[in-house]
């Protein structure tokens, strides 16, 4: 099982920042792009993809395969994706350990799972299926979630490493939905970042969040805070060489300001490869 | 309780306001349960809201923030999104004004509703090459009548209230909106260069486009003018939109006609 080569440290490719990409060619080692707002007959998002696509590696990353729902699989959704994919190329393609809606409604939001042994039954299924049609691994990422259902089983990390193991997918580690997700149901993160099997992790995310006192929310809208760029120094040494990338989809900065948590990122990694390997020697 | 049962209580809870979910659902250390599924209820009514705000930004100024609200809570509770892509979620919004009060009441609103979701579904439409004025030159004077057109997949024609393209543009550019019209009016969307567009039409420009596009030839279009015009200048005015057409970007191939 060889994990794709690490891509370095990319952005998510939003409409905002395209002209820029496109007259500056940024130090961006890659970018990540929310597949359906691709998935579209035609126009300017597919050519600036494709313009974009020509300098810059891309990874494609969805919110809407709804993986962990009882509603059939959308079939006409998934072959949608694989045009895309056909025609861009990704270096791989992700979604979510969620599920998006049931009976034909689309809620739009990454629901959480019940942690039971039929949810991973299921899960694991629908993965290899999947995979099967799109003839490549997924990566799957663990989301913030708000809620802890009675019904639950098992750890959320216990049920992320069997889904990886037995589907045979990768995972993406999203560090801030951990740090999220640890804060909402008091876990402690690293009994979380410990289970995940590093042979299968082939990205991680970083973003920012929304404090609501008694809860956190997965906004995407805040720079990345101290407690994340914390929780991702103690990630880096477990992962090694990984790509990394930071998603930001609302209250947009300049782009300069990306290009300086990005860096930050870059340093971060350094200094934890650097200080685990003098810890070994 | 089965994942599917689960499920369903659980989007009853976000869409129809639903509490039987709330048995399932443990508290935290830090806050009760309700307040945490109403993080998912509330996200879905935002998130819903947000992508009509960003399609409908002059049906939001025509309306006013508080009477655009009220459409967008009265939508997102009777129509739920059943596409994976965002995008067209308010694809069914003009219908819903259309069918529902007060908005049924309001033809210049429901309008610039059309009118918006027109641009958007341009910008998306796929993608086909633009021809050329130069591709006539290709064709033999005595081909010309049997000349066909086949449109950009983006080009639509609407027949709005009398106004909207001026309401539109007006708002669009934060001035103040001139008052609807009586009677309707003929406007083309396309897209040129990723960019959408729209352009007011003649009646009789109308018609053109509207026989074009079921495939009628050049000749036989001119026809049609001649008899409702009853003019000698027909077949001028007729390459005059031929000639505008080009130089739109509306054709992507011409054929000559058997």
């Amino acid at each position: 099982m060889e994990k794709p080569s690490p891509l370095g440290f990319g952005l998510g490719l939003r409409p905002v920042y395209y002209q820029e990409i496109l007259e500056k060619s940024p130090r961006v080692d890659w970018f990540e792009v929310i597949s359906e707002n691709f998935m579209v007959p035609g126009g300017r998002p597919l050519a600036m993809l494709e313009r974009i696509r020509g300098t810059y590696p891309i990874v494609m990353h969805g919110v809407s395969m709804s993986i962990a729902s009882t509603a059939p699989l959308d079939f006409d959704y998934l072959k949608a994706l694989k045009s895309l994919a056909s025609r861009i190329q990704p270096e791989w393609i992700s979604d979510h350990l969620c599920w998006t809606g049931v009976h034909g409604v689309n809620l739009h939001d990454l629901l959480p799972v019940p942690y039971t042994s039929e949810a991973l039954d299921h899960v694991v299924d629908r993965i290899r299926r999947v995979q099967d049609f799109l003839g490549r691994r997924l990566a799957i990422e663990n989301v913030s979630s708000y809620v802890t259902f009675a019904e639950s089983q098992m750890d959320e990390w216990t049920f992320i490493r069997e889904m990886a193991e037995r589907a045979d997918c990768w995972l993406l580690l999203d560090v801030n939905n951990v740090f999220v997700s640890s804060f909402n149901h008091s876990f402690d993160q690293a009994n979380f970042i410990d289970a995940i099997p590093d042979d299968r992790v082939v990205q991680l995310h970083l973003a920012g969040h929304t404090e609501a006192v008694t809860h956190k929310i997965d906004t995407h809208d805040q720079p990345i805070c101290e407690e994340v760029w914390l929780l991702y120094h103690d990630v880096c040494p477990r992962f090694g060489l990984i790509s990394t990338m930071i998603e930001r989809d609302d209250n947009f900065p300049p782009f300069d300001e990306l290009m300086a948590e990005l860096d930050r990122a870059r340093a971060i990694a350094a200094c934890a490869r650097t200080q685990a390997q003098e810890a070994v020697t | 309780m089965k994942l599917a049962e689960l499920q369903t209580r659980f989007q009853a809870g976000i869409v129809k306001g639903d509490t039987t979910i709330l048995a399932s659902i443990a508290d935290s250390r830090k806050t009760d349960r309700a307040t945490l599924f109403a993080v998912y209820h509330d996200a879905y009514r935002l998130r819903l809201a947000e992508f009509l705000s960003t399609d409908f930004p002059v049906l939001r100024v025509h309306l006013g923030e508080e009477a655009f609200e009220r459409l967008v809570g009265g939508y997102i509770e009777s129509a739920p999104s059943r596409q994976p892509n965002a995008r067209w979620y308010g694809t069914r919004l003009p219908d819903f004004m259309q069918k529902t009060a007060p908005w049924r009441r309001n033809r210049g609103a429901i309008d610039l509703a059309r009118f918006e979701r027109a641009l958007l579904d341009a910008f998306d439409a796929p993608d086909a090459p633009i021809s050329t004025i130069d591709a006539l030159r290709d064709i033999g004077a005595e081909d010309w009548p049997r000349l066909a057109f086949e449109f950009h997949p983006s080009v639509r024609l609407l027949d709005l209230a009398g106004g909207t393209a001026r309401i539109y543009a007006a708002l669009a550019a934060e001035e103040e909106a001139p008052a609807i019209q009586q009677g309707e009016e003929a406007i083309v969307f396309w897209r040129n260069d990723g960019q959408s567009f729209y352009r007011l039409l003649a009646e009789d420009e109308r018609l053109a486009v509207i026989e074009a596009q079921q495939g009628r030839n050049f000749g036989d279009i001119c026809a049609l003018l001649a008899f409702q015009r009853n003019d000698a200048g027909v077949t001028q005015r007729a390459a005059g939109f031929l000639s505008q057409w080009f130089a739109d970007g509306l054709v992507t191939r011409l054929a000559i006609s058997d």
